[in-house]
């Protein structure tokens, strides 16, 4: 049973409101081509999919439309005609969309329609906007000119209304024949008066004065609008004259012969070179400027701390100097360098160098010096060139200055470090080694911190001394094995003396003896080192070595007192005598 | 964007009325629908007259080339001036340039058409209800092309043909150099035509001419023409005759400059065509010689001065590879220097090639291409040269001419050193040859344009006279 039944029984009136509707369930629809679980997935504003499914595409949309949009040549007015002229154009119609039957009414009626319709390029049809036209009353009262007659005002306002202000056609058509009425008249001028060549600036100047004087009738100056006053005081102060003048240039500029713009374009290009060589000029300065006033740099230098950063920097330096090096001598205020400060070359030099650096603007000895510094330069190149040669340094300023007198130099560059870094490389790896350690004991890095030139120096002394040392100890461990060969040869002696007085003793003892001399007499160094290895016996005879080695070197090697030296010697030989163990073992 | 498919209406304005365009020129008359981008129908503006059994006959079209028949003469309604000077004629050829393809063929005057004659004696009944609906354009509006120092009297005229005899329901009249200006997209350009009886320069601005810079010349295709039967006679080896087609039965083949070895056709005298006839077909010979040889000196010097290392152009120009041409008899030869002497008189009146039997005069400097272009720029504004110089439209079939427009710039550059010269000229032939038709086609398709035209009732009303305060 539906709603209106019950209605109709209970005697209501039919839907008297109609009911809230209920809400609709926005039900998304799924796409194709994605399952229901994953689409559940998305939530309720799914994101965009574009989900492409490769498939036939069917037939295009256009195709659908059960029938084609009729076209029909409908006639058509222009409003902007005042002939009603009708012509006819094809155009699509959607109302037409109507039953076959209804077509012969529609047809009838489609004049009317289109007429209803405006047409739709009249918006285009738009006029300049001229100035209301002057009554007689109006021309004899402000406009009179002794050079316009009214019919040749009026002819001049008709065709600049014809032709919506375009001056230039105006001023091309403009072709005023006086009145023949005229002339009957006044049979005293009966031929036709000469036809009178009105310039633009005429035309204009005219048209202005009656267009602002129009304007100025309607509404006083005082109660124009802002644009209106613009407008007349641009018409009034027209001035022909300065028009007239100004065209004359625009032909000269115009008829311009090849040579003057060739000149002119010349000159142009001239002034734009000039113009960038200031501004060139102009920002080295203040580059140069700014680099005096930067602070010192702060920035970090720990790239510059070993001898590969330290090149790099200086080869970048000399790059930058390099390309610098032209326009800083070229700049008038750029650094001359002065001779003085270079390597004086005593006589001829002097002369040359002037006379190479005079094409250079400021340097040349005839013009005035413009810095002081150049000033100085250039005296102390002339007078005191002799003078600096023989100058000496004192030992103390040569040891400020880091003056150093070589008596033969290596040829090329070599680092001071690199030259420490070489004296503690022995011939052999095993002294090298032994080198090492002994400057590790003495608390001195491998490589130096400061190689500075004194630093080296010592550092080259102590490496002296240090092998020396070695030396010694090797020689000390030599003669200390003969020792000891020397001192079994006695004991063997001895033994065998004994064994001489002691015949009688037991015979076990005698045999225990005999499997110890099977065993030592092969080798003698183990013998040496075995005994080297008793510590406390040994201790006595490796200070007397040290104190025999430490005495030729005198106190050249000794940084510390000879107590502490001596206990390090020791120590330094402890690794040794470890590996003489070692040896022994095997 | 899709070529297919038109562009909306509103996008380029177009409203499309079905207008004819008719845009006839001294040597042919190009007629076509609006909107379209070529004319369909292009005649010869020449037509030929012969008598056939007694009656006068005359043949428009491309009908006019084929046969030779007897007594055939060939007339042009136009003179050398671009000015109609037989109307009755222009009109007939003018209306057959449409109704031989555009309109279709409407059925004639009952009162003329032969089919209403009436036997001797009977009495003609009452037709004029018949003619008045049998007007070749009564459905179509028509915009007509002319030179622009066309006389006020011959526009009256072509209005009154237009409307009286055509029966057209709105007319419009244009000059071809502001077309010109339209089809090259510009609404104020220097339109410099190169046609076959004129060059003619017209400042355009705004779509206007200005009168006072619009400057002519004779110096067109035909006096080209000239120049090359002038250089026919004098060539070196022997002169060179032009026997058209129809006047050779058999040929064989010749060596280049070997005199040709052909069979000619004669007529009777009394089964000839007129002398006219010949020189028309001839014509088509030289066209074509102009088409294949002839080479504008590309410049910057003229073509008797010496170039910029001292060699005269003459010599560079003898050096550089010749043009064979091979003429309808058989006979050909290398064209070398000539090919560029025939046309230098455009640019330097001095080079004209003597002859004095030519039909043209011998030129004037004020008549060549440069100086027309001079004088047309002295004549307007100071303030809009500049603007004029830098949108120079060259248009006009005589202008595809090899090498022109690089000479004319050449020129222009030398006359004009400080502004900007810039020369527009479409590359493809037939937007050169008919792009005041063109131009016409989009003015009368615009939807702004149809408050321009004149219509039957405003001609009514005003009398022909309306067609100087419309068109202006």
């Amino acid at each position: 049973m539906a709603a209106a039944d019950v209605r109709d029984m209970l005697n209501l009136p039919a839907e008297g409101q109609p009911r809230p509707h209920k809400k609709q369930k926005v039900v998304e629809k799924r796409p194709e081509g994605i399952t229901r679980e994953l689409f559940a997935l998305l939530g309720r504003r799914a994101p965009p999919i574009a989900i492409d499914q490769h498939r036939y595409k069917g037939r295009p949309k256009w195709l659908n439309k059960s029938r084609a949009l009729p076209w029909r040549m409908t006639p058509f007015t222009n409003s902007a005609r005042s002939d009603g002229l009708v012509l006819s154009h094809w155009t699509k119609d959607g109302k037409r969309k109507e039953t076959d039957g209804a077509q012969a009414h529609d047809e009838q009626e489609a004049p009317e329609t289109a007429e209803k319709e405006e047409y739709a390029f009249v918006k285009f049809n738009v006029k300049a906007r001229v100035p209301s036209r002057y009554t007689t009353d109006e021309y004899n009262r402000h406009l009179k000119s002794d050079e316009w007659s009214r019919e040749e005002t009026d002819y001049l306002m008709d065709l600049v209304e014809e032709y919506d202000l375009r001056w230039v056609v105006i001023a091309d058509r403009y072709d005023f024949q006086p009145q023949p009425v005229e002339n009957t008249e006044t049979p005293s001028t009966a031929l036709v008066p000469s036809k009178r060549y009105r310039t633009m600036e005429q035309l204009k100047s005219r048209y202005y004065f009656v267009a602002a004087s129009m304007l100025a009738l309607e509404h006083p100056p005082s109660e124009m609008s802002e644009a209106e006053f613009d407008l007349h005081e641009k018409m009034i102060k027209f001035d022909a004259e300065r028009e007239r003048h100004r065209k004359e240039l625009a032909a000269l500029q115009l008829n311009r012969t090849a040579d003057e713009v060739r000149e002119e374009s010349l000159l142009l290009e001239e002034l734009k070179r000039i113009t960038a060589n200031e501004q060139e000029f102009i920002t080295e300065r203040r580059e140069l400027y700014s680099r005096l006033d930067a602070p010192i740099s702060v920035g970090n230098a720990t790239n510059y701390h070993n001898s590969q950063g330290i090149s790099h920097l200086l080869h970048t330096l000399l790059q930058a100097d390099k390309s610098k090096k032209r326009r800083s001598l070229l700049g008038p205020e750029g650094i001359i360098p002065t001779p003085g400060g270079q390597t004086p070359i005593t006589n001829a030099p002097g002369s040359a160098r002037d006379s190479s650096r005079a094409d250079t603007p400021n340097a040349g000895p005839s013009q005035p010096p413009t810095s002081k510094k150049a000033a100085a330069a250039a005296a102390a190149a002339n007078k005191e060139a002799t003078q600096q040669a023989i100058r000496t340094l004192t030992p103390a300023e040569e040891a400020r200055y880091g003056v150093q007198h070589h008596d033969r130099l290596a040829p090329g560059v070599q680092f001071r470090s690199d030259r420490a870094q070489k004296l503690t490389q022995a011939k052999s790896h095993v002294q090298t080694q032994k080198l090492a350690s002994a400057l590790a004991e003495l608390e001195i890095p491998l490589r130096l911190v400061m190689p500075t030139e004194r630093v080296v120096r010592d550092f080259e002394k102590l490496i002296h001394s240090v092998n020396l040392l070695l030396d010694a100890r090797k020689v000390s461990e030599k003669v200390e094995s003969e020792i000891r060969v020397l001192e079994s040869a006695r004991e063997e002696r001895e033994r065998k003396a004994r064994e001489v007085r002691e015949k009688d003793k037991p015979e076990v003892k005698s045999e225990h003896q005999d499997e110890d001399d099977g065993q030592i007499p092969p080798v003698a160094a183990n013998a040496a080192a075995f005994q080297a290895n008793q510590a406390g016996r040994d201790q006595a005879e490796t200070t007397t070595s040290s104190a025999l080695a430490n005495g030729p070197d005198g106190g050249g090697a000794s940084g510390g007192g000879g107590g502490v030296s001596h206990k390090r010697s020791a120590s330094v030989l402890s690794p040794t005598s470890d590996k003489s163990l070692k040896r022994q073992r095997k | 964007m899709n070529p297919s498919n038109a562009p909306s209406a509103a996008e380029y304005g177009g409203d499309e009325v079905s207008a004819i365009v008719l845009d006839p020129g001294f040597s042919t008359t190009r007629a076509g629908f609006a909107g379209e981008d070529t004319p369909k129908s292009l005649i010869p503006t020449y037509y030929g007259k012969y008598s056939f059994e007694g009656q006068g006959k005359l043949i428009y079209g491309d009908d006019v080339f084929v046969t030779p028949r007897p007594g055939l003469s060939i007339h042009n309604p136009i003179g050398r001036d671009g000015v109609v000077e037989d109307w009755d004629m222009a009109e007939k050829v003018w209306e057959y340039s449409f109704t031989s393809k555009l309109t279709g063929a409407k059925p004639g005057n009952p009162l003329h058409n032969g089919l209403n004659d009436l036997p001797e004696g009977e009495l003609p009944s009452e037709m004029e209800g018949v003619e008045s609906e049998e007007r070749p354009l009564a459905d179509s509006p028509l915009l007509m092309s002319e030179s622009s120092w066309n006389p006020a009297k011959a526009r009256e005229k072509t209005i009154e043909i237009a409307m009286e005899k055509w029966g057209s329901p709105a007319f419009y009249l244009a000059r071809n150099g502001v077309l010109a200006a339209f089809a090259a997209g510009k609404a104020s350009a220097l339109v410099v035509d190169i046609g076959a009886s004129n060059i003619s320069v017209t400042p355009v601005h705004d779509g206007m001419i200005l009168k006072r810079g619009v400057q002519h010349s004779p110096l067109g295709g035909d006096y080209i023409s000239s120049q090359i039967r002038a250089l026919f006679k004098s060539n070196s080896p022997q002169p060179i005759i032009i026997t058209p087609h129809y006047l050779i039965s058999a040929k064989t083949a010749v060596e280049a400059g070997q005199p040709p070895q052909v069979k000619y056709k004669t007529f009777p005298p009394e089964r000839a065509p007129d002398a006219s006839y010949r020189t028309l077909v001839e014509e088509r010979t030289l066209s074509e010689f102009k088409e294949c040889v002839v080479q504008v000196w590309p410049g910057p010097t003229k073509l008797s001065s010496t170039g910029p290392n001292g060699t005269p152009n003459e010599e560079i120009a003898r050096n550089s590879p010749g043009r064979p041409f091979e003429f309808p008899d058989g006979y050909n030869q290398v064209f070398g220097v000539d090919r560029y002497r025939v046309v230098e008189s455009l640019f330097d009146a001095k080079a004209a090639i003597q002859d004095p039997e030519s039909l043209f005069p011998a030129p004037t400097q004020a008549q060549t291409v440069p100086e027309l272009i001079k004088a047309a720029l002295n004549g307007v504004d100071v303030d809009i040269r500049p603007h004029l110089l830098s949108n120079v439209v060259v248009t006009g079939a005589s202008s595809l001419l090899y090498g022109f427009t690089d000479r004319l710039n050449q020129e222009l550059m030398q006359l004009y050193p400080g502004p900007r010269v810039r020369i527009s000229a479409p590359g493809n032939t037939s937007e050169r040859r008919f792009s005041s038709w063109i131009g016409g086609s989009i003015l009368a398709s615009l939807g702004t344009f149809h408050q321009m035209w004149i219509s039957k009732k405003e001609f009514d009303e005003h009398g022909p006279n309306i067609v100087e305060k419309r068109c202006k």
